[in-house]
């Protein structure tokens, strides 16, 4: 076990890491709700973030791509890296536009979050909004992303159709490929099986595991099951902290799983 | 406790489920009953004045209504009026009303949005008259500061009437996007929307519904007060409207002027028939909207069965 993330030179990456986040500190209108996190997210891999309910895992998602800012009373302090173009820039840096930082760290909610727009528009109008693309292209690049999403099938025929119209477990898949038709670096998860039955949870979870070829992922899960499954690393969270680190490695072995358990419950 | 015993227990509870539905049902009638006998008895007293006569008096409907002749015997000068008082109005208050809610509940933080919201809710509760004195006041101030031609006049009308509605629809604008969900405002910015578009694209559409809630009380209003307008520019026998800056006749004066003034029954049955025109003028703005509002919920990939 690594309970220590790797020191670094202030100015840079743990190596293979896309993104770190360094003595990070937030809290709500004074209430203390992340003390000092230091976490590594590895590039073509992905982490499991694990803990009680009200450990802080959401907002720590959130506060990778800036979003706590969103609400009133908020405040962060600490370092949060990402690499970009191979140089590391703090994401709370103001040259580094926070609109910027947001397409490149992508983010699907615990409950599908649509748009109110139809199912290709819940593509289409971020990408031409946010990448300028012309209508032709945005609908080639939303096709893209619903194939690897694994629900370009399903909804080939309906693509006109109101996105509510879908079940929970295609919205929660359309969340997914809206956020990844951005072309992000990272994706942050937050608990994206929560709202539904085993077998839509299984097959976001195996979406999930094929797609960290592709991005860095960060994944948090309320079932230890599941995050073992899934995990190259494992993050335990407890009041605000990090209290254990797992390799996927580790985990394999029967007597890391239940030093882990013995953290989390 | 044998199963008999329950079931005697749970029959109050039945017998006042009984009483809780027939009270519902009673208040239901009592809100509907007030209205249907409203509208009865003023088509039943509006009968006889109902037809072309009522609008254009003896001038040929087409001359009436191009401006060729003047009405003076009609009520179709005052519908113009108040056809024109509110559709300025709205172009001024529903886009300004819209835009102040959006700041209110998005925008404004601590004390300034107290102080705000502090402003709107005072807005809300002035009497439609001090509004009109507020229009008078402002053409006495005019003519005394820098324009001595200036005069009440339907411009001024619909400014004052705009101030009186604003606070309407700031009020159902902010209401309704506080109303939204935590996660329905993190999604714009999640996907790197910019601020203009999370408001446009995302949060003004999700709380469409309770903005034109807002709007469609708003217009009503505009449609049926009568203080505002009454010392900011309406006149009796103006004829339509000539221009912004001249004077008007507005169906609720006609009500008002004529009711208190009429000398023969048929005159009286005018005064129905002008306030069975001004209730369908509002309900006809009210079926509007809800057109309107169909034609966005098309746009944002929305039916009434889905929901």
């Amino acid at each position: 076990m690594n309970a220590k993330a790797t020191r670094v030179p202030d100015n840079g990456l743990p190596p293979g890491a896309v993104m770190a986040a360094r003595g990070l500190c937030v809290s709500f209108a004074g209430r203390q709700i992340l003390s000092g996190v230091d976490l590594d997210v590895a590039g073509n891999a992905l982490t499991v973030i694990v803990g009680r309910s009200g450990s802080g895992k959401t907002t720590l998602l959130r506060a990778l791509n800036r979003l706590n800012e969103c609400f009133d009373g908020c405040r962060t302090t600490g370092r949060v890296l990402l690499s970009l173009d191979g140089r590391a820039v703090d994401v709370h840096d103001r040259d580094f536009p926070v609109t910027e930082l947001r397409r490149r760290v992508g983010m699907v909610f615990q409950t599908p979050n649509l748009l109110p727009l139809s199912v290709a528009a819940n593509l289409t109008m971020p990408l031409r909004h946010v990448l300028g693309m012309g209508k032709a292209e945005a609908l080639e690049a939303a096709r893209e992303a619903l194939v690897a999403a694994r629900l370009w099938d399903e909804v080939k025929d309906r693509l006109e159709a109101p996105a509510k119209t879908l079940s929970g477990g295609q919205a929660q898949r359309l969340c997914l490929a809206r956020a990844m038709a951005l072309e992000p670096d990272v994706l942050l998860v937050d608990e994206p099986a929560a709202s539904l039955d085993f077998m839509a949870a299984r097959a976001i979870e195996d979406l999930l595991s094929g797609l960290r070829e592709r991005y860095a992922l960060v994944v948090v899960s309320h079932g230890l099951g599941s995050a073992a499954r899934m995990a190259d690393h494992l993050v335990v969270m407890r009041r605000g902290q990090v209290s254990a680190r797992f390799a996927a490695a580790e985990l394999a072995r029967g007597e890391a799983l239940m030093q882990c358990m013995e953290e989390v419950f | 406790m044998t199963a008999r015993s329950r079931g005697a227990r749970a029959a109050p509870g039945r017998g006042l489920e009984y009483a809780a539905r027939a009270a519902a049902w009673g208040c239901a009638l009592a809100v509907t009953l007030p209205v249907a006998f409203l509208v009865g008895y003023l088509v039943y007293e509006a009968g006889p004045a109902l037809g072309g006569d009522l609008f254009f008096g003896d001038v040929p409907a087409l001359a009436a209504i191009l401006g060729q002749r003047p009405v003076w015997n009609g009520i179709w000068p005052a519908c113009a009026g108040t056809l024109a008082l509110v559709a300025l109005t709205s172009a001024m208050a529903v886009p300004l009303g819209v835009a102040g809610g959006i700041s209110l509940s998005l925008f404004a933080r601590g004390r300034l949005r107290r102080l705000l919201r502090l402003g709107v809710d005072v807005l809300a509760g002035i009497p439609s008259i001090l509004m009109g004195l507020f229009g008078f006041a402002l053409i006495l101030f005019l003519r005394r500061a820098f324009l001595p031609q200036a005069n009440t006049c339907l411009l001024l009308a619909a400014v004052s009437m705009a101030l009186l509605i604003l606070p309407y629809v700031v009020g159902a604008t902010a209401g309704a996007l506080d109303a939204l969900p935590d996660a329905m405002r993190l999604l714009g910015p999640s996907l790197g929307l910019s601020t203009w578009r999370t408001v446009a694209g995302v949060l003004v559409p999700e709380a469409r519904r309770g903005i034109l809630g807002g709007i469609i009380l708003a217009v009503g209003r505009a449609c049926e007060d009568t203080a505002v307008i009454l010392m900011t520019g309406v006149v009796v026998g103006a004829g339509l409207p000539s221009g912004l800056f001249g004077k008007f006749e507005a169906l609720p004066f006609y009500i008002y002027y004529t009711s208190a003034q009429y000398q023969t029954p048929d005159e009286l049955n005018r005064v129905y028939g002008a306030a069975l025109v001004l209730l369908c003028l509002a309900v006809g703005l009210f079926l509007c909207a809800r057109a309107g509002s169909r034609l966005v919920e098309g746009r944002y990939g929305m039916t009434e069965a889905m929901r």
